[in-house]
């Protein structure tokens, strides 16, 4: 039956592939012997294809040629399509006549695809006759009674046709172990809700015809919903495979009927109306193959993650929001247990104090410049900073993955912006610009998977027994020897920071008494911590450690282990990498500001800052947008570089490595894609402006 | 009037060529039901053909000879010219390239294609191949539980009578038992580890005047003793990439076999005790105390749990430790010239606490996803002791040849063990005498646990981020509840 079956799919896919063949080569209308043998044999050969893949039992050979022959049939179809409409102008009756036909195939072929009819071959020739009947009489009869009495009788005739032939259960595969999977086709109709069902639909319709302001006849535009209502209701709501054969005629006749009755009553339309059918579907058409591979690439596995996420574990049973419950109800995935450690941690509260020290001198400046409170670089940079270390304090005390999500987008969006742009604006026009700005961009090559592997070795740790291999650690431990030894070394370190910090000092007072108040606060927080490292020194820092017994041991950082701070060191590789990327974007936009907006600030007296700040931020602002945008997405998705380094150990989980090993490690698929969910709407609002803010820029 | 109705009959051919080319959307959308059940039908033609095939060449060769014609047709061998895929988690050179050599010398035996694919994130892979439809024909897995999944879903097969019976003959039940999933048999042992041992140097034990503990609470007493004397008792290290935690498992299983004995191991394992019972709760803590002692243990990445496993094996032989807990298989990563023996590296058995001598295993099975004569021979072939032979003989020479020790280890009971060394032969009698083996019991957990919040949870408990309450309670919660 199977070899019956494949033998007829094959002659026919060959005469398509000819006929598709002869109809691409004779486009121009002339009669041209040898172009159709040219057809005949190329048909010919793409059927051959389609049979050696069909039958090959070589899965490569047979999905080879499977897209092989996906890809020429779909071809054919687009050109056929195209020819289709070309007909609508001039010549509506074959144009009608061939919808006719066509429509009806495509139906009846899919009841015979997915082998829901018996006796499928005659069924689908009688379909295509009767389709092309009526497609021929509606595009020739013009008087409405007629037409309505032609339409009707098709479609029920249609349905009548699918319904007579439908089988009870439908044999889907047959497993090795000789058990078959059935699907059940005959819906068991109840009448009640196909009612209700068909009335909602055809209410739908008034209320899309009130609300468009209309002028069709008020029962075409209630016919639409009521034939999709009554669609619905006999063959999505009733249990399929219970019903009888009468259950299948109403249930088919019922909607050949309405869509019968729909066509019919159209008048059939003038030549403008034609040309206008024409275009709109000539615009369909050329859009169908991007719809397509979008619906099928990312629409489609959309929606299918979204229906996952309701189910258990397996996908088969609809469990609810049971998964959404458990990313939130894990204290590994949503954690808030800590808050109170957030008030225990000295880093809130330097936080804290430098965003009230920034504050005040942005108070003490707005009095002098009449506002309120005015932001300077220098004393919003220190609230910044301020901000962003009570922040870290806070993601330090709740724990879990989606705080850790968090984290990593403010940290690595916020430094690797600001970073990129203070090196963007620093090495422009500068000497050796050019070099400085490779170097910066080199770890964009570098994958994050590689870029994971190379951190891992820098932050690399030994047994304190041994001398350190890892780049980092060594020259901690170097740094505790040094600061043990008293040796010139030693001297030379505390010499070196102390002058740094008088170097800061005097700038500081330099741009106090100059009036960059903001500078100056700025430089004066900077010394801080030099004079604070030249103590350290003196009283020992890096990386040993004195026993009880008063030995000094080497101690090492373990940069990946140590929770929480170990977030931080990761996200230190990717703003490694991603620093390069915003400098680039900021460094082209820093020059495509228009010279004489900066030199007219200048005349206007404004310094160097304020030309900065007042000028070419405002000038770059879109493109801040964008690559903060774009930052908080790549960032959101953050997974090769956890997978390589910790793979969501010691508290460094993220979103993407979770729902990898809920899905592919536990097969929890439920799980896995209810976090894959949530990750998508928390990149939803940032996409949205995103698109929006492009939409704008092109208007 | 004329023209226009030539015209028309153009205009029909298209129509029809319309038609037929909308059949392919049709075709297309049937093409993979339709498939499906033909592709047995298929198989069995095209051995059929190729058969035949063979039959005329033979003839073609042997015309003047008529009577040998026929015995040459007798033994044409059905496997001749099948493939057969393979695919497992043994990806170093040295394990794919000596399971893929003893492969081809069975392949080559019977003019057919045996491929074997070894990849390390194996456990991952084969979940999305088997879900996704496009599995191996056999594959290699090293977790009887996810054997029982596969099983439970329909995706393996279970072993035919034939087969069965040259695994039985072959094989011990306790290690078959491993393959059984509800009284089926779906998987054939082929390879064996042992967990339960201790690697030392005995020249270090004699210098320092120590002796082999014979119990739990000798081996506690000698690595207080170690501490003491300033030496470094234990290296330990649980790092493994996206396995990390895993050998801190085994200790777990160990003492709770010693302990609790096989039947709360079982009970444990199975899930019908808690996984934060307060006997679990005393075994997490007994291993922790253990290595947080002051001076207790060598981490040669700086903590326990940033020591990659393998990077254990140099500082034993170097001395920076005295003892390193591992499983049979970590022969396999002590520096290149390692001598094993009294002389060199040696092992003792991780001592019981009852003196009942359990004993922890683990290893790998087979289980086919394709039902056709080629693959049975193929597993029939891993149940035969020419399979552990030959997969012997090729470890051992992809080491070096000679008194190495290959790594691997077979559950066949028919293996030649002239072929092995006394050390691994001494595995081999603890392997097949004990009275008491367990699987490793991570492997038999749900995957949930055994290959996630039990590696992970352990890694927060070793690093002391979680306490042990902490951690055996998130792995309880963290059991599938069907």
């Amino acid at each position: 039956m199977v070899g019956v079956l494949s033998v007829a799919v094959n002659l026919l896919m060959a005469l398509g592939m000819a006929g598709g063949a002869g109809l691409w080569i004779d486009r121009t209308g002339r009669r041209s012997r040898t172009r159709r043998i040219i057809a005949v044999v190329v048909g010919a050969g793409l059927g051959a294809l389609t049979w050696w893949g069909i039958t090959s039992v070589d899965k490569l050979e047979t999905t080879a040629t499977g897209v092989v022959v996906s890809i020429l049939a779909s071809g054919l179809i687009f050109v056929a399509a195209n020819k289709l409409f070309d007909l609508a102008p001039d010549r509506w009756a074959v144009f009608t006549t061939l919808v006719g036909a066509a429509c009806s195939f495509t139906g009846f072929a899919m009841l015979w695809g997915n082998r829901v009819i018996d006796g499928p071959v005659l069924r689908t020739v009688v379909a295509t006759a009767l389709g092309a009947a009526a497609g021929y009489l509606l595009g020739t009869v013009e008087r409405p009674g007629p037409r309505l009495a032609i339409g009707t009788g098709a479609g029920a005739a249609l349905g009548a046709l699918a319904a007579s032939g439908m089988r009870a259960v439908i044999l889907v595969f047959e497993l090795e172990q000789g058990t078959f999977e059935l699907w059940p086709v005959l819906p068991d109709l109840r009448y009640v809700p196909l009612a209700i069902l068909t009335l909602a639909g055809a209410g739908a319709g008034l209320v899309v015809r009130l609300l468009r302001r209309r002028e069709t006849p008020l029962l075409r535009s209630l016919m639409p919903g009521a034939i999709l209502g009554y669609a619905v209701g006999a063959w999505l709501v009733p249990d399929l495979g219970l019903g009888t054969r009468t259950d299948a005629y109403v249930a088919a006749i019922g909607v050949g009927l309405g869509i019968g009755a729909l066509v019919g009553l159209k008048p059939i339309p003038d030549h403008n109306a034609r040309g206008q059918i024409e275009g709109s579907a000539r615009a369909y058409i050329f859009l169908i193959p991007a719809l397509g591979f979008i619906a099928s690439t990312l629409i489609i596995p959309t929606l299918r993650t979204l229906f996952l996420s309701f189910h258990d574990a397996r996908g088969q049973e609809y469990v609810g929001f049971v998964n959404y419950r458990d990313v939130f109800g894990s204290p590994n995935i949503f954690n808030l247990e800590g808050w109170a450690g957030i008030f225990g941690s000295k880093l809130f509260w330097v936080g804290a104090v430098l965003i009230l020290f920034g504050m005040g001198v942005s108070v003490v400046l707005g009095r002098q410049s009449g506002y309120r409170i005015s932001f300077s670089p220098g004393s919003g940079g220190i609230a910044a900073l301020g901000a962003m270390l009570a922040l870290f304090a806070v993601f330090a005390a709740m724990r879990g993955t989606l705080f850790n999500n968090l984290w990593w987008v403010v940290t690595v969006t916020v430094i690797s912006t600001t970073a990129g742009l203070a090196i963007a604006v620093l090495a422009d026009r500068s000497k050796g610009e050019s070099i400085a700005k490779s170097l910066i961009f080199m770890p964009m090559a570098i994958s994050f998977v590689g870029a994971g592997v190379i951190w891992r070795f820098m932050y690399l740790a030994r047994d304190v027994s041994k001398p350190q291999t890892g780049v980092i650690n060594t020259f901690w431990v170097g740094l505790g020897n040094l600061s043990l030894s008293r040796g010139p070394g030693f001297w030379i370190a505390v010499v070196l920071s102390l002058g740094l910090a008088a170097l800061m000092v005097r700038l500081a007072l330099r741009a106090w008494r100059v009036g960059e108040r903001g500078i100056g606060a700025g430089a004066a927080v900077c010394a801080l911590p030099l004079v604070w490292f030249a103590y350290a020194l003196w009283r020992g820092v890096g990386g040993f450690e004195v026993r009880d017994n008063g030995d000094v041991v080497a101690s090492t950082i373990q940069f990946a282990q140590q929770a929480p701070f170990n977030n931080v060191w990761l996200m230190l590789v990717l703003i490694w990498i991603q620093t390069g990327f915003t400098m680039v974007i900021f460094s082209a936009a820093i020059k495509a500001v228009p010279s004489e907006l900066i030199e007219a600030a200048r005349v206007d007296g404004a310094s160097e800052s304020q030309a900065f700040w007042r000028v070419i931020i405002p000038q770059i602002a879109p493109t801040i947008g964008v690559v903060i945008t774009t930052l908080i997405v790549l960032v959101m998705k953050v997974f090769d570089i956890v997978k390589v380094m910790t793979n969501g150990n010691f508290g460094t989980q993220v979103i993407a490595n979770e729902m990898w090993q809920r899905a592919f490690t536990e097969l929890n698929f439920g799980l896995g894609s209810a976090l894959a969910v949530v990750l998508f709407i928390a990149v939803l609002p940032i996409l949205f402006l995103n698109i929006r803010r492009m939409q704008k820029a092109a208007s | 009037m004329k023209v226009r109705r030539k015209h028309m009959k153009v205009k029909l051919v298209r129509l029809l060529a319309l038609m037929a080319a909308l059949a392919l959307v049709a075709g297309a959308c049937g093409g993979d039901e339709t498939d499906t059940p033909a592709t047995p039908e298929t198989v069995v033609v095209t051995s059929i053909v190729t058969e035949t095939e063979t039959v005329t060449e033979v003839v073609t060769e042997t015309v003047t000879e008529v009577v040998t014609e026929t015995v040459e047709v007798e033994m044409v061998n059905p496997l001749a010219g099948t493939t057969v895929t393979v695919f497992g988690p043994e990806s170093s050179d040295a394990e794919a390239g000596s399971h893929q050599a003893a492969l081809d010398i069975f392949a080559a035996q019977n003019d057919m294609t045996i491929q074997y694919t070894g990849e390390r994130s194996f456990s991952d892979l084969i979940n999305a191949q088997a879900a996704g439809g496009n599995p191996p024909d056999i594959a290699v897995f090293p977790q009887p539980g996810k054997i029982a999944d596969f099983a439970r879903e329909g995706w393996i097969l279970p072993i035919p009578d034939d087969v069965l019976a040259t695994m039985d003959a072959n094989i011990g039940a306790a290690w078959n038992a491993f393959g059984n999933v509800d009284g089926v048999q779906y998987a054939i042992p082929t390879k064996a580890d042992l967990k339960s041992l201790v690697w030392y140097r005995p020249a270090d034990f004699a210098a320092n005047g120590y002796e082999v503990p014979g119990t739990w609470a000798d081996l506690k007493a000698l690595s207080q003793q170690m501490i003491d004397d300033g030496n470094v008792p234990w290296c330990v290290g649980i790092e493994s990439g996206g396995a990390t935690g895993w050998a801190f498992t085994d200790w777990v299983e160990d003492l709770t076999l010693r302990y609790e004995g096989a039947d709360f191991y079982d009970e444990w394992v199975a899930h019908t005790i808690p996984f934060d019972s307060p006997e679990m709760n005393a075994i997490w803590t007994e291993i922790l105390a253990l290595w947080n002692t002051p001076g207790a243990v060598y981490a040669e990445g700086g903590t326990i749990s940033s020591t990659f496993f393998g990077d254990n094996g140099r500082p034993l032989v170097e001395g920076d430790c005295m003892m390193h807990r591992q499983a049979s298989f970590f022969s396999a990563f002590f520096p290149d010239g390692t001598a094993f023996g009294p002389d060199g590296v040696d092992v003792f058995y991780f001592p019981s606490v009852t003196g009942d001598r359990p004993v922890l295993g683990a290893g790998t099975l087979v289980s086919a996803f394709r039902d056709a004569p080629e693959v049975w021979a193929v597993m029939e072939y891993y149940a035969s002791p020419e399979y552990a032979d030959n997969r012997q003989r090729f470890q051992n020479l992809s080491k070096g040849g000679g008194a190495v020790l290959s790594g691997f280890l077979s559950p066949n009971l028919n293996a030649d063990l002239s072929l092995y060394q006394p050390l691994e032969q001494s595995f081999l009698d603890i392997l097949f005498t004990a009275e008491v083996v367990r699987f490793d019991g991570s492997d038999l957990m749900p995957a949930a646990v055994g290959a996630g919040t039990f590696w992970s949870e352990a890694t927060s408990a070793v690093n002391g981020d979680k306490t042990v309450e902490e951690a055996t309670a998130a792995i309880e919660s963290s059991w599938p509840s069907s």
